[in-house]
């Protein structure tokens, strides 16, 4: 509530300030009317503000102000010498208690009763009130230092003024690149992006609004719905403080006040429902918000009756969207996901507070044209639940950059689901008509050229390079482009009306250099492309139809390594596959690394002194949070694993060997790869690690390979999860850790059957890995 | 009052535009086309961070321009309705002062042009067709009502 009353103290100050000169002409000529009309909406406007918080005497006097200056507007009374002092006093005495408040003091409580009385009219003469001398230029020095109020725009300036000093930076940068030596201003200059990037953060920060603001509005909206409805509903806010730009607050504001309707009306049952149900006579519905990363998750939760999923198929079959063999063979889910057709709605009859004018698929399609998505769950009888994900804020957008005939765009990441490649081998494609799909998954995607979408040229025909796009609820197409640039983080500006008229476009953003670069309305231009809009579901069930005789085994790409090797990886680690020249590697060995792009990475699959053919297939592979690189001659095609898996023995980065097609295949090991090669995420997220024993050994010899192993070692009282014990070290020191290893000085099994031998590395590593894994379980 | 007017060379005449609403005039550097959008937007530019729609003014006046390169063109640089626009010109070199109010052109200066007119004004240089920013954002006549 703080920011509400912050924000009532800092109208009332704005309003009083403005209301100064206004006093004094209405005092020389009570009779003007404009001059009264502001002063009655002065108090007014306090009156009707302060009835959301507790300032009985605020309101008794504004209240007493407000009728006084109305009999006055109506004529009813003259405004004589009493009555504009009374007015006066009360508007210095609203000043005084505006100051109290903001400084948190309890309102000071001297008698306003003859203020008040006077007027009402019915002091007599000779009651006075006191004056309070000086108190509105108390009222405004006090606070005017710690809070000001600007106007958007200005933020907006310094925030467009901010990213031109990024693009000028980077300019500065790519011309230093290019002197390419010794310039002597490279320490100032990177200091000077450091400074950037502070400020840049700061004015992101100034944008960001706690979504409290916009929560407090809901009690209210709530208790005046369940009261029209007949029903008792306690609503619960979680996470107000929680904080969101505030252009986005405002763009989830409608979507979200529709969810609670929905909620409110049909979710939420009537109290006698709910009793027979065997529930509490007042329904709970809880709106929360969480911060994840750069998205704001909004959950709206009710414990209503769960949306009929029978009612909304028989609708659906009604409708003829669906035919009842469709629905039979859609899972429970699929049938909550039919809320979202166009013309769908559970409710048995049209009623004033969720009406009919727009439906679940207008509220995700407005959610998903900022980029965010919606979600929804629900279990019959025990409630339903809506999930909302937004990005954190609408100005900066993770984006993907594609070209396509010549031309670059960029496609917001949120909807990149995949990238596919048929250099990557095992993509099927069929012609129907003019339009071609290709299998992805199990599933035929339309595929949709990008240059052709746009009107640029006629669609290649051997296009081979994919971005498979996701909207909302797994509506997938493949859209074909000539190349895939890069992930950025780009600042979206909005496009004059000229250029959004196509409605291909959803705005504008500029490269490093400066080039402006479009950003694509991916679902306009997939469904003006003629994507069918229930491609999952129609093909789900064909999926489900032709009946998996087979288990699915692991997905795995097949290629040729340096060697000469037949192996497969998991396909769902292989973010993209790139050819890349020789030269890109550096320090070819076990410690290779790759220039990919702007990116280094480090190499695998480089044996030491191995002769690099001229150009390789290089294969990103990706945890979701780190990259690393695997080097082959070729990559050969998708398969599906079925065989066993066998382990050999003295290959550490290999699960095993398996027959694929006939023909053997080594199956990488991605966990080991990115166990040994992947940069070690720093923070509170490794397993920490004690080394109790003589210091200088333990932290020498073996402190290093726990390391490199992921383990952060601790000194001192902290606690950790695994700890060394060093021959004869004292028992105790175990306490502090959840998984003790013992270590002895002697080779051979003699002594502690638990303990290890310090230069077994096989059995250390053995043991480091079991702790682990045991503490991950 | 003499309102101040910077004389552009387009469609090889002489008009002038409100200085007042003039932000700058610049030489475009790269233009970005734009696909599917109306034939006299030529694409995007950017002034410094923001977006800048290049307008094809020769297009709007319906006169047929060399497509070919953008680049090293003269733009006067708009602001309407809160978006900034390149108005593509031959050349703009001039401020006059006008000597007297706008007045209705008279004489049809031909279709394209009374279009983009508001009007005609007497200026230190001789009578301009003095032209309608918005109706050049707008774009040519066909679009809207004839």
């Amino acid at each position: 509530m703080d920011d509400l009353l912050a924000e009532f103290v800092a109208e009332t100050r704005e309003m009083l300030a403005a209301l100064a000169g206004e006093i004094v002409a209405w005092e020389a000529d009570p009779s003007d009317r404009a001059r009264l009309d502001t002063i009655f909406r002065f108090v007014h406007t306090v009156k009707g503000n302060c009835g959301f918080f507790d300032f009985p005497r605020l309101e008794a006097l504004s209240h007493a102000a407000e009728d006084a200056l109305a009999d006055v507007r109506a004529d009813r009374r003259v405004p004589d010498r009493r009555l504009v002092d009374a007015v006066l006093a009360v508007i210095d005495r609203i000043g005084v208690m505006i100051v109290e408040i903001e400084r948190g003091e309890a309102l000071s409580d001297n008698g306003d009763e003859d203020l008040i009385a006077v007027l009402e009219g019915r002091a007599d003469d000779g009651l006075s009130f006191a004056q309070i001398p000086g108190a509105m230029p108390t009222a405004a020095s006090a606070a005017e230092q710690r809070t000001i109020r600007l106007p958007v725009e200005l933020i907006d300036q310094v925030m467009s003024g901010v990213s031109e000093m990024v693009l000028a930076r980077n300019d500065i940068a790519r011309r230093m690149q290019a002197m390419d030596g010794d310039s002597g201003i490279e320490a100032p200059f990177s200091r000077l992006s450091a400074l950037i990037a502070e400020v840049r953060d700061a004015i992101t920060r100034t944008r960001m609004r706690r979504i409290e603001g916009l929560f407090a509005t809901f009690p209210r909206l709530v208790r005046d719905l369940s009261a029209e409805l007949g029903k008792q509903i306690f609503i619960e806010l979680e996470n107000g403080e929680v904080e969101l730009d505030r252009e986005m607050i405002e763009l989830i504001r409608d979507p979200m006040l529709h969810i609670i309707r929905n909620a409110v009306d049909h979710g939420i049952e009537t109290p006698t429902d709910r009793l027979a149900a065997g529930k509490r006579e007042a329904g709970m519905l809880t709106i929360s918000a969480r911060q994840s990363g750069n998205t704001i998750h909004i959950g709206v939760m009710d414990d209503g009756r769960g949306i009929d999923c029978d009612r909304l198929a028989e609708k659906a079959v009604a409708a003829g969207i669906h035919t009842a063999e469709e629905i039979v063979a859609m899972s429970r889910q699929e049938r909550i996901e039919l809320i979202f057709e166009p013309g769908l709605s559970t409710a048995e009859a049209i009623s004033a507070i969720s009406g009919r004018g727009v439906g679940m698929d207008v509220v995700r399609t407005n959610i998903e044209k900022f980029g965010g998505t919606l979600e929804i769950e629900s279990t019959p009888g025990e409630g339903t639940r809506f999930l909302i994900c937004v990005p954190l804020t609408l100005s900066i957008l993770p984006s993907l950059t594609v070209e396509a005939s010549g031309q670059t765009f960029a496609i917001p990441r949120s909807y990149v689901e995949e990238i596919v490649s048929e250099a990557g081998g095992g993509l099927e494609f069929a012609q129907v008509g003019e339009l071609r799909y290709v299998t992805f998954r199990e599933r035929r995607l339309a595929c949709v050229s990008l240059g052709g979408a746009l009107g640029l040229e006629p669609a290649p025909v051997d296009a081979s390079l994919f971005v498979i796009l996701r909207l909302g609820w797994g509506d997938l197409y493949a859209l074909a482009v000539d190349r895939i640039f890069d992930h950025h983080e780009l600042v979206i500006k909005p496009l004059s009306p000229g250029i959004m008229q196509s409605g291909l476009f959803v705005g504008c953003t500029q490269l490093d250099d400066g080039t402006p670069v479009l950003v694509l309305d991916v679902a306009a231009i997939g469904y003006a492309a003629g994507i069918p809009r229930e491609l999952h579901r129609s093909s789900a069930v064909a999926a489900r139809g032709a009946a998996p005789t087979e288990r699915e085994g692991l997905r795995v790409v097949l290629f040729r390594d340096l060697t000469g090797e037949r192996r497969a990886i998991a396909m769902s680690a292989v973010e993209q596959v790139e050819h890349a020249p020789a030269m890109a590697v550096r320090n070819p060995g076990p410690n290779a690394q790759i220039v990919l792009g702007e990116d280094i990475l480090p190499l695998l699959g480089v044996p030491e002194g191995i002769e690099l053919p001229a150009r390789l297939s290089v294969m990103r592979l990706g945890d979701g949070m780190q990259q690393i690189a695997y080097a082959s001659q070729k990559v050969l095609e998708i398969a599906s694993l079925n065989g066993v898996v066998k382990r050999v023995n003295g290959q550490p980065t290999m699960v095993g060997v398996t027959l694929v097609d006939g023909e053997t295949a080594e199956l990488v090991d991605c966990h080991a790869l990115f166990a040994s090669h992947a940069e070690q995420a720093p923070g509170a997220r490794s397993l920490t690690c004690r080394l109790a024993g003589e210091d200088g050994w333990m932290r020498t010899f073996i402190g290093p390979i726990i390391e490199a192993a992921g383990y952060r070692v601790v000194d001192g009282d902290e606690p950790a999860d695994v700890v060394f014990l060093d021959h004869g070290e004292a028992f105790e020191t175990e306490g502090v850790a959840r998984k003790a290893i013992r270590l002895r000085s002697a080779p051979g099994k003699s002594g502690d059957a638990d303990s290890i031998y310090r230069y077994d590395r096989n059995a250390l590593m053995a043991a480091l890995l079991r702790a682990g894994e045991e503490l991950a379980a | 009052m003499s309102e101040m007017l910077l004389v552009v060379m387009l469609a090889g005449r002489r008009a002038a535009l409100p200085a007042v609403s003039v932000n700058s005039v610049i030489e475009l550097g790269e233009v970005t086309p734009v696909p599917c959008a109306a034939a006299h937007v030529a694409g995007l530019a950017a002034l410094r961070s923001r977006p800048l729609t290049v307008i094809d003014c020769a297009a709007v006046l319906g006169v047929a321009t060399d497509k070919a390169d953008w680049r090293r063109q003269r733009a006067v640089v708009v602001e309407h309705e809160g978006h900034l626009y390149g108005l593509m010109v031959e050349g703009a070199d001039d401020i006059v002062a006008a000597l007297e109010e706008p007045r209705p052109l008279g004489a049809d200066p031909g279709p394209g042009w009374q279009h983009a007119a508001l009007g005609r004004v007497e200026t230190e240089a001789g009578a301009l067709l003095l032209l309608d920013i918005a109706a050049l954002v707008a774009g040519p006549a066909e679009s809207k009502a004839a």
